[in-house]
């Protein structure tokens, strides 16, 4: 049994909170919906939006040029990591050589994936975690479960208990007003002291060396006016042209992740505030290598909205955490496999090829077709379970023969019918989550035949 | 589109995203009595004033401030400020309320539109606002006031 399995079954095993996650994604998806609806040329927004990111990944060398020297030129130092113990390096040494200890971060997947809160930690920096989400995750010791609702596989009870412990808030509150307010004291506090803020990047615009970061809760703002020092942490793949691209991707964005007509905030940084430092570090870990494949190319075209999360019937019924990944769901488990092919194994099979999350990505990224690729290249690298390679030659001998077809279909009618307990024995791990069916009395093959004439008469 | 038909959709898309919608004749129509303490920003004096803020002490008290804004986007009823609008970038965000003044001359269609009425404008930091600040992050329950401003209110004017 895969990773994934093992831990989904861990996540299913309370079926309250399960069922729970599923009906609250299920139900930001359908907002997605309304507010997909609701835009005209939604469809054609979306090919924009898929070509604009296939033009910015075809010329990232040019465009990264571009955005440097308008940066340079607006007074950002612009820093480049080749990986993630180059950006661990670069924030620290920014750190220090401003004298900074106490630091506020704003969302970023990025500074997630390199690891950049433990270094820092580790290396004396006090780092506080300001989005709602990130920050009950940070108090927890928990990775985020979700890229844009860190915290949706947590009830408001074991959050009450969060703060109760960790902000003083009373024992056995858990109104999520009350308990936001709460936290908003708290934040503030830190964003006050802080004296070097950092965070992600939704586009990077090459034309004016204009860094766009889109919040709901106006963290990214508060800590980066706040403090002296603003550090933005971007991968390659940020990078969009020109300032109109804007248009296409803010009216994308909020609506494919929450269903929102656009975030409470889209702010957008050029110059550093009078007197301070505005630091923009890009990174490449591990980008270039799936820029130049063929198939996982398309994945960098990823504007973080988390909607193939939404939709995912897996990901929906096993929780983010089960993916073991820092990006879950169908993009984590297409990504996965670049950033450790082992640990990744098991990942593209957590996936029923249903389309959905290439039907609703805003960028159109064929996510199902990246997920089928991956199986097949783990299957010519591992032994595949011999049970399985039994299953498939059996169903390629069987697909292929209309008798032995007709063969195991009555077979297997009848067992269903007079003996089901003898099919969940070999089944058992299909029919733990389902019911098996009751077989029909007549087969289409049947019907047909006894209707076929009727019709073409 | 006709005007009406924008500035009907922007009412519309401000009150969805949390915020407050009313009509000013003018200038003489804010009135402090409603907002007490009210730090009018549209005011060149006032904005030189705050220019030096240095203290953080300074930014925290702040109640209703108002800003002047030059484009409104129909389709997600944002209001975009810069720079030029404020004496410090902080204050749009600290403020428990906010006031956004606009003309309903300045409203678009879209952020299509909207980028391309901003153009090439060098704005060292300008952010577009949907709405007073929220989060879902507990239990998906819409809390209004994460970090930034608890109360939105667009004030337009023709």
């Amino acid at each position: 049994m895969s990773q994934h399995s093992k831990k989904a079954r861990r996540f299913l095993a309370d079926a309250k909170r399960a069922a729970w996650h599923d009906e609250t994604l299920w139900m930001v998806r359908c907002k997605r919906d309304r507010a997909a609806e609701a835009v005209d040329d939604w469809e054609n927004l979306r090919g924009q939006a898929s070509d604009i990111k296939e033009k910015a990944l075809e010329n990232i060398p040019q465009y990264i040029r571009q955005f440097k020297e308008a940066a340079r030129q607006n007074g950002a130092i612009v820093m480049e990591a080749s990986n993630h113990v180059m950006l661990q390096g670069y924030v620290a040494t920014i750190l220090r050589s401003n004298g900074a200890l106490r630091v506020v971060k704003s969302k970023s997947m990025l500074t997630e994936e390199c690891g950049l809160n433990e270094y820092l930690i580790e290396q004396g920096f006090t780092i506080i975690d300001t989005d709602l989400g990130e920050c009950i995750m940070q108090l927890r010791r928990e990775p985020p479960s979700h890229i844009v609702l860190p915290a949706i596989h947590l009830r408001k009870e074991e959050i009450g208990e969060t703060f109760h412990k960790h902000l003083g808030t009373e024992a056995g509150a858990s109104d999520p007003t009350y308990l936001a307010q709460a936290a908003r004291k708290y934040l503030r506090e830190q964003f006050l002291s802080a004296q070097a803020a950092i965070t992600g990047v939704n586009f990077a615009v090459a034309e004016t060396g204009t860094i766009v970061v889109c919040t709901n809760e106006g963290n990214a703002d508060m800590g980066v006016h706040a403090a002296p020092i603003q550090i933005h942490c971007m991968s390659i793949e940020k990078i969009i042209p020109a300032m109109a691209d804007l248009g296409v991707f803010t009216r994308l964005l909020a609506r494919s992740a929450t269903g929102q007509a656009v975030t409470a905030y889209t702010s957008h940084y050029r110059t550093p505030k009078p007197d301070g430092k505005m630091y923009i570090i890009i990174v490449d870990n591990g980008r270039s290598e799936r820029l130049y494949h063929p198939t996982g190319r398309s994945t960098l075209k990823c504007i973080r909205c988390g909607a193939c999360m939404n939709t995912c019937p897996v990901y929906r019924r096993s929780g983010g955490h089960s993916y073991g990944q820092v990006i879950p769901g169908p993009i984590g488990s297409a990504i996965a496999p670049f950033r450790d092919f082992r640990t990744a194994a098991g990942l593209p099979f957590a996936c029923s090829l249903c389309e959905s999350c290439s039907n609703i990505c805003p960028v159109r990224i064929n996510l199902h077709e990246q997920l089928y690729y991956w199986r097949q290249e783990m299957n010519s690298y591992r032994s595949t379970p011999i049970l399985r390679k039994l299953i498939m030659k059996t169903a390629a001998l069987v697909l292929a023969k209309p008798l032995y077809y007709r063969l195991a279909g009555s077979l297997g009618r009848f067992f269903l019918r007079y003996f089901p307990f003898m099919l969940k024995l070999p089944l058992r791990a299909w029919t733990r989550g389902r019911k098996l069916p009751r077989p029909e009395r007549q087969t289409f093959r049947q019907w047909y035949a006894r209707n076929a004439s009727k019709h073409t008469s | 589109m006709s005007k009406t038909i924008l500035v009907n959709n922007f009412i519309k898309n401000v009150r969805t995203a949390g915020a407050e919608v009313l009509f000013s004749p003018g200038e003489a129509a804010v009135s402090t009595d409603r907002w007490p303490g009210l730090l009018d920003f549209s005011k060149a004096d006032l904005r030189l004033q705050y220019q030096t803020l240095e203290n953080s002490e300074q930014w925290t008290d702040i109640a209703h401030a108002l800003f002047c804004s030059r484009l409104g986007v129909a389709e997600n009823g944002a209001v975009w400020l810069e720079d030029a609008d404020m004496p410090h970038r902080i204050l749009p965000f600290i403020t428990r309320h906010l006031i956004l003044r606009l003309a309903t001359d300045s409203l678009v269609a879209d952020m299509h539109e909207a980028y391309a009425k901003l153009g090439q404008d060098n704005f060292g930091f300008g952010v577009f606002i949907s709405g007073p600040s929220k989060t879902a992050d507990i239990e998906q329950s819409l809390v209004y006031g994460a970090h930034g401003a608890k109360e939105l209110t667009v004030l337009l004017c023709d």
